[in-house]
């Protein structure tokens, strides 16, 4: 009898087409879902929607024109774009950074990875159905942006650091605020684990979903939170340590077995280590000026360079060549958000639909980037 | 226990529930702008300014559109300042460019406007500021 019902009731795979505008696809991406009942067989991402031509338009301005484009890349955390280009033109212009601008530079890539973090809580726990647990995380970044704020004039594109160093120097209202913000962060991280960490709903969620071994995440050519929450020691910041990272102690947390859960806490415990570092680099600022001498028209010499920093989603490089004008020749930025995004359809396959939308989640992809 | 983590959570909603409110009340209250901010309509002293379009060479974008007049002593003065704004990216470099600080802007955030047109002002006429252009 089973037998004849199985044969009568077959269940057949469909597509269903997931965004491009959907509120759990952060942005404008579309996932292709095949399904087989409510499991998924195959998720592929189309990608594309945001794409504004940012590396061409980088090749007709010249180096310094080409700030306020970085800027929006990965808009959530701009200051490591800016940060990675402007290391990249030093490199291929032979700058030398001063050391107080290097500390500035590493206190603000450090604020924003923190805000870029909150994001992600934020999302992460709107994604899964906790909306209380987004508005937390949102609150708390505003304290980030309104330093920005302060610091720069721009709460999202700061284009504050600069070829050859920073815009500004730190003046002491910005120096105040980052002090609050920073005695404030743990309670505002309790709060959070309070809101979600210690809920057994989120935990069930998360924990055991959307596996990704060290192995497999090596291979897809992981990097950032993603890699490390597989179990894999890699972070820039400790492995090719640049801008006086090599000053500061600091931590770099890892996951064990790779889920959903894992890549969550290791972004927890990384905001309390950034914040760490903040606070080493606010205390041993050293004095002198905030800009080397760059001169106004900058001619890099014929070459080419590939130069990679540590953002809050990755490894962010840039590699341009220059022909020895003003203008770039060429530019090609590796987006973390864009490879990370490639592990979406080994993380969905076989778990359900509501797991695809916490899988996305966890990957963190800014469209921006990842369209570039 | 089971549930233990739904009711912390639960607590610090309550907590919040019956706490001081975080957000400003948009329209009735504004927050003051930074002094960095970069943001509104630009504004041009012609007093100041000396015609030597460093700012629209700094801009990325090619937002300004400019026209230096040239007078019988030779001295130049801007004549039009046009600002497309819908192309501004707001990165404030032409601010940053200008040697005599003639160019600032308003800090006026609320920029929104219905139609196309009127993205694009003249910098020049500050008594004008909601005129179109083009
Ligand atoms: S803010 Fe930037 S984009 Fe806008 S007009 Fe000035 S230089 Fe051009
Ligand atoms: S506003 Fe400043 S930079 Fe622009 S033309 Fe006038 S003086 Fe030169």
């Amino acid at each position: 009898m089973t037998e004849a019902v199985s044969k009568v009731i077959r269940t057949e795979e469909y597509q269903l087409s997931m965004g491009p505008v959907h509120p759990s696809t952060h942005g404008v991406l579309q996932i292709l879902l095949t399904l087989d009942g409510e499991r998924v067989v195959k998720a592929v991402p189309c990608m594309g929607y945001l794409h504004r031509g940012i590396e061409k338009l980088m090749e007709s301005r010249n180096y310094f024109q080409c700030m306020p484009y970085t800027d929006r890349l990965d808009y959530v955390s701009a200051m490591n774009n800016d940060f990675a280009y402007c290391r990249a033109v030093e490199k291929l212009a032979q700058l030398e950074v001063p050391e107080r601008a290097q500390y500035i530079r590493v206190i603000m890539a450090e604020l924003n990875r923190i805000a870029s973090h909150m994001i992600f809580i934020g999302s992460l726990a709107v994604d899964v159905g906790a909306t209380t647990g987004m508005i937390y995380p949102f609150r708390d970044r505003e304290c980030i942006l309104d330093i920005f704020n302060e610091l720069c004039g721009a709460r999202m594109t700061y284009s504050y650091i600069r070829i050859g160093g920073v815009k500004s120097d730190l003046s002491v209202k910005v120096i105040d605020m980052i002090n609050v913000f920073l005695k404030n962060l743990s309670a505002m991280i309790d709060e959070y684990n309070d809101l979600l960490t210690g809920n057994e709903i989120f935990q069930h969620r998360l924990k055991n979903t959307s596996v990704i071994t060290a192995e497999q995440a090596l291979q897809l050519g992981l990097t950032g939170p993603m890699l490390r929450a597989s179990g894999v020691n890699y972070d820039l910041r400790k492995d090719n340590a640049y801008s006086s990272y090599e000053d500061f102690i600091f931590d770099v947390p890892l996951g064990n077995s790779g889920d959903n859960w894992d890549r969550y806490i290791v972004r927890m415990k990384e905001m309390r280590q950034s914040a760490k570092i903040v606070k080493q680099a606010l205390d041993g600022l050293p004095e002198g000026s905030v800009m080397a001498k760059v001169p106004k028209v900058l001619r890099p010499p014929k070459g080419e360079v590939y130069v990679t920093t540590e953002g809050p989603r990755g490894e962010v490089g840039y590699h341009i060549i220059s022909d020895g004008t003003v203008k770039p020749y060429r530019v090609h930025i590796r987006r973390p958000s864009l490879i990370n995004l490639q592990a979406l359809d080994l993380m969905c396959r076989g778990y359900l639909v509501g797991d695809v939308v916490v899988a996305m989640s966890t990957i963190d992809p800014i469209l921006g980037e990842v369209d570039c | 226990m089971q549930g233990k983590g739904l009711l912390t959570g639960l607590s610090v909603t309550i907590r919040h529930f019956f706490g001081k409110k975080v957000t400003v009340q948009y329209p009735e209250e504004k927050l003051p702008m930074s002094e960095t901010f970069r943001g509104g309509k630009l504004v041009l002293d012609q007093k100041k300014c000396i015609g030597c379009r460093l700012c629209s060479m700094a801009c990325p974008n090619e937002a300004l559109d400019l026209t230096v007049e040239t007078d019988e002593n030779k001295k130049r003065h801007m004549k039009k300042y046009i600002h497309k704004s819908g192309r501004c990216l707001y990165c404030g470099f032409c601010v940053e460019a200008c040697p005599t600080k003639a160019v600032t802007w308003d800090k006026n955030y609320a920029i929104a406007c219905y139609t196309r047109t009127d993205l694009t002002y003249d910098a020049v006429k500050s008594d004008g500021r909601n005129e179109t252009h083009e």
